[in-house]
């Protein structure tokens, strides 16, 4: 089960990151962290394989509300090399 | 806790801390990175830089039962701050494709068949004694500073030739010639802080948002948090980065320096560039006749006749920028209360007047006093790990020697014979072949004054990326005479040629330092052992020299007698480092790394013993010890406030120099027509580059499933209207064709970069796709780098192309 970190940057508006919050936080894949300064989410993924893990981090990035995602750690120790 | 339960725990640790630094920025956000702290589950943590592009992040590797396991960025590394790029984050990966080379392999009829080491390095050993002065070595940007000292001491100081290049020719030798001309001295005087610090960031024929995009996120991270930041794109084709930009101009392809001309002549016309750091820094330069890199004294008044064809109007004719932008840009330079940063990297100097545009953008920047201050200042990136560090520092060309020093130079010579105790009259004084006439040499018929009869090519894979490689590599393979050896870790295109190919460690698995491109020296320690036999670069030099010894060959010797290699164990015996079961008895990079350090001293490039890097995420030189014993690392060169070699009281300095009255040259260089442009024949542009799933010509990335997927293979990128034209779609697969060579490529089509009508965009990572059969050989005079960036082709329809052929 590979486990990443991910940063996600929000929009300015508050309507889109209130928007973008409610859209990921239904995701089960993801556990999210306390946002800091309103605009920077820390997030991890648990996906059951690294291009899961991968296809989420991208439909990440289409969001409504998330501007950037940046990938901070990704562990593939138990990912069949 | 469970495994998963500490795994998660420590990964939403870890993103917490990288939001806090995108949120506060590096310095108010505190906290040791939860990835470091030892011992979690069985994992153990250490840094390395990430073993890709020149940008020097650093990563924390996780090892578990002997593999690397996990990568996290270093949120201790001023680079990169805990965040990585698509590539670094997969970086571990790199190491465990399917098909490593395990066991050296001499080629015996059509195949290859594994033989020992000692066999290997023997045949080796024989190919130099076989004449040594046709023996070269071509290296890389991605050796480790320690490997190219080694294979620069082996070359020089043992073969007394200078038979030894590197592919840094082939991505930054114009920046360094741009460098030397206008400051006497190599590499930029500023560094990533400027990133934080302007206010105009204007990329030259650059796309960091796919190169460097830590670097790009830098900047775009302070406009998230509210900062205005004004991103200026000249270029000749629509990037990712473009679309971030608030100015994104197009200019035909070579006409950048009618463009900087351009600028330069309104700051002068309207009396606004700066008078007094001209006046106190500044000197004028003008190409010569015959053509030399210090070129010839001009005056100021001089100067302003030779720019004053480059009107607005003139240089929207020839380079197709609206004079409105130009004056937009000579505006933005000729203000004082903004501060401006260029960037550029393989768009300047893979170009046949690299050197022209390097000193023009210097001299913009100078011109307008845009230099000095944080956020003020023309800065190159390179591609490579080490191409600062190992290339352009250790010096690993056919004319240098470490330390900035040249061969051609006594005093220079004399200076590194004493450094490595060799006889008098031991250096030669002739500089060897750049890469392209080295590889054209090797590809010539011995008879035909072919004198390069070997080439041992390391970290670097020439099949592929050198330019025209119908003309400089393939005819070597016809050649009897002709032995190719390939140290590398995958079988690339260019080890699938070789007569003999030798397994090596990379990265982790071995010992490294690296050098990044604002001057940034990085080390890192082997974290895991190599597959099968593969084994060390600097170690397989060190082999064959010893084998030389053994065979009687003198160069191998000291002026004392002893091994060139020499290291001495605790016990004070000299350790037998060519048996690699000893090798890591002692740390030979520490031991390359002390020797070379006494090379640095004459270029002011200064750096700190070896421990202070162990502790360090880097140390940007000059690294200077400091009164209490420390070392201090400079961040900006020549700007009094910060570089400790400017004079007290002087706020800019320029010390080294071409005319020894400390001051820097603004140049002038007019615009000239390209060696090979469209016309009816071949009536489009092609460009070459990157993309940002792959690294250079894919060796590692091609094997990393997840890069491979998300960018599986190379492509045409077209414009709209040509495709509409040549009646092809997306997918659709057409022939590119210039006067060396074709290609079928699948047509892209709105991607994520578009050229304009007229011009084609190919990348080179695919080896199945090999571009560089097609692109120009033609080179800069000075830097001798190709221009990979524009010659002439035409595309047809695959079945059109079929038909023709019947």
């Amino acid at each position: 089960m590979p486990i990443s970190s991910l940063v996600l940057t929000l929009d300015a508006s508050p309507e889109l990151r209130a928007s973008a919050l409610r859209e990921v936080a239904r995701d089960p894949r993801i556990t999210l962290g306390p946002p800091l300064e309103e605009r920077w989410l820390p997030v991890v993924t648990e996906t059951g394989s690294l291009p899961e893990g991968e296809a989420l981090a991208e439909s990440l990035r289409d969001v409504p509300g998330v501007s950037f995602v940046d990938v901070v750690m990704v562990d593939f120790s138990e990912e069949e090399r | 806790m469970d495994r998963r339960d500490f795994l998660k725990g420590t990964a939403m640790t870890a993103a917490t801390l990288a939001a806090s630094r995108l949120a506060y920025g590096q310095d108010k956000a505190a906290g040791t990175p939860p990835a470091a702290a030892p011992g979690g589950q069985g994992v153990q943590w250490d840094k390395a830089p990430c073993r890709f592009c020149g940008t020097g992040c650093h990563v924390q590797v996780g090892v578990q039962n002997g593999k690397v396991v996990a990568i996290a960025g270093d949120q201790q590394a001023p680079v990169n701050k805990g965040l990585l790029c698509v590539k670094g984050y997969h970086v571990g990966l790199a190491l465990y494709g399917s098909d490593r080379l395990t066991t050296p392999l001499l080629k015996k009829g059509d195949k290859h068949v594994p033989i020992s080491w000692e066999e290997a390095i023997d045949i080796v050993a024989r190919r130099v004694l076989k004449d040594p002065k046709g023996f070269g070595i071509y290296g890389s940007g991605q050796w480790t500073i320690p490997e190219g000292y080694a294979a620069s001491k082996f070359v020089k100081g043992g073969l007394g030739s200078n038979q030894l290049d590197a592919n840094a020719r082939l991505c930054m030798a114009s920046a360094v010639t741009g460098f030397l001309a206008t400051y006497g001295v190599d590499e930029p005087a500023g560094c990533y802080d400027d990133l934080d610090a302007c206010d105009v960031l204007i990329m030259w024929g650059n796309n960091p948002a796919e190169m460097h995009p830590v670097l790009f996120s830098r900047v775009i991270d302070r406009r998230s948090r509210g900062e205005k930041v004004t991103l200026i794109d000249i270029g000749t084709r629509k990037t990712r980065t473009s679309g971030f930009c608030d100015h994104s101009l197009r200019f035909k392809p070579n006409t950048d320096l009618a463009i900087a001309c351009g600028i330069a002549h309104l700051l002068v016309e309207n009396g606004t560039y700066d008078k007094a750091f001209v006046e106190a820094n500044c000197a004028f330069r003008a190409p010569s006749e015959p053509a030399t890199l210090e070129g010839k004294a001009i005056t100021f008044e001089e100067y302003r006749e030779l720019l004053k064809p480059y009107t607005p109007e003139k240089v929207e004719e020839i380079s197709g920028v609206p004079a409105k932008d130009l004056r937009m840009l000579a505006d933005l330079f000729g203000r004082r209360d903004v501060r401006i940063t260029s960037l550029w990297c393989m768009g300047m100097n893979q170009h046949t007047r690299g050197t022209a545009i390097n000193n023009l953008v210097h001299g913009l920047h100078l011109l307008s006093g845009h230099f000095g201050k944080p956020g003020d200042a023309p800065t190159s990136l390179t591609g490579q790990p080490s191409a600062c560090g190992t290339v352009r520092e250790v010096g690993t060309l056919a004319h240098a020697l470490p330390g900035g020093r040249v061969v051609a130079k006594a005093e220079h010579r004399a200076q590194m014979e004493e450094i490595w105790n060799v006889p008098k009259g031991r250096l030669h004084d002739k500089p060897g072949y750049h890469t392209l006439e080295m590889w054209k040499r090797f590809s010539t018929p011995t008879e035909q004054g072919g004198d390069i009869h070997t080439i041992w090519v390391q970290v670097t894979n020439p099949a592929q990326t050198l330019p025209n490689t119908h003309k400089l590599v393939d005819p070597s393979r016809k050649l009897a005479d002709k032995f190719l050896i390939v140290s590398d870790v995958y079988p690339s295109a260019t080890a699938r040629i070789a007569d003999l190919i030798l397994p090596s460690a990379m990265w982790v698995e071995k010992n490294g330092m690296t050098g990044n491109s604002e001057r940034r020296t990085q080390q890192w320690f082997k974290m895991v052992r190599p597959p099968g036999q593969a084994r060390d670069d600097a170690w397989q030099l060190i082999a064959v020299a010893h084998r030389l010894l053994a065979l009687g060959f003198e160069g191998m010797k000291d002026k004392d007698g002893r091994f060139l290699f020499e290291v001495k164990g605790k016990d004070g015996k000299p350790v037998p480092l060519w048996d690699f079961a000893h090798y890591y008895d002692v740390n030979v990079d520490e031991h390359l790394f002390e020797e070379y350090r006494k090379t640095t001293r004459i270029k002011h490039k200064d750096l700190a013993p070896y421990p202070e890097y162990v502790k360090a995420r880097g140390l940007r030189w000059p690294v200077v010890q400091q009164p209490d014993g420390g070392w201090r690392e400079t961040r900006f060169r020549f700007a009094g406030f910060d570089d400790p070699y400017v004079k007290k009281g002087r706020d800019i300095q320029f010390y080294h120099s071409t005319t020894h009255d400390d001051r820097a040259q603004i140049w002038f260089s007019p615009y000239e027509p390209p060696p090979e442009s469209p016309d009816t024949e071949f009536p489009f542009w092609l460009c070459t580059g990157r993309v940002i799933e792959h690294w250079h010509s894919g060796t590692m990335t091609m094997r990393i499933p997840q890069l491979q997927r998300a960018m599986p293979q190379a492509y045409v990128e077209m414009n709209r209207a040509d495709a509409r034209r040549l009646g092809v779609g997306n997918g659709d697969q057409v022939t590119v064709e210039t006067r060396r060579g074709k290609l079928d490529l699948p047509v892209w089509i709105g991607g994520r970069g578009e050229p304009p009508e007229g011009s084609l965009f190919v990348p080179f990572f695919d080896e199945r796709l090999l571009i560089n059969g097609l692109t120009l050989d033609e080179h800069d005079p000075f830097s001798k780098q190709p221009d990979y960036k524009k010659c002439a082709a035409r595309v047809r329809r695959r079945e059109l192309v079929a038909e023709k052929q019947g």
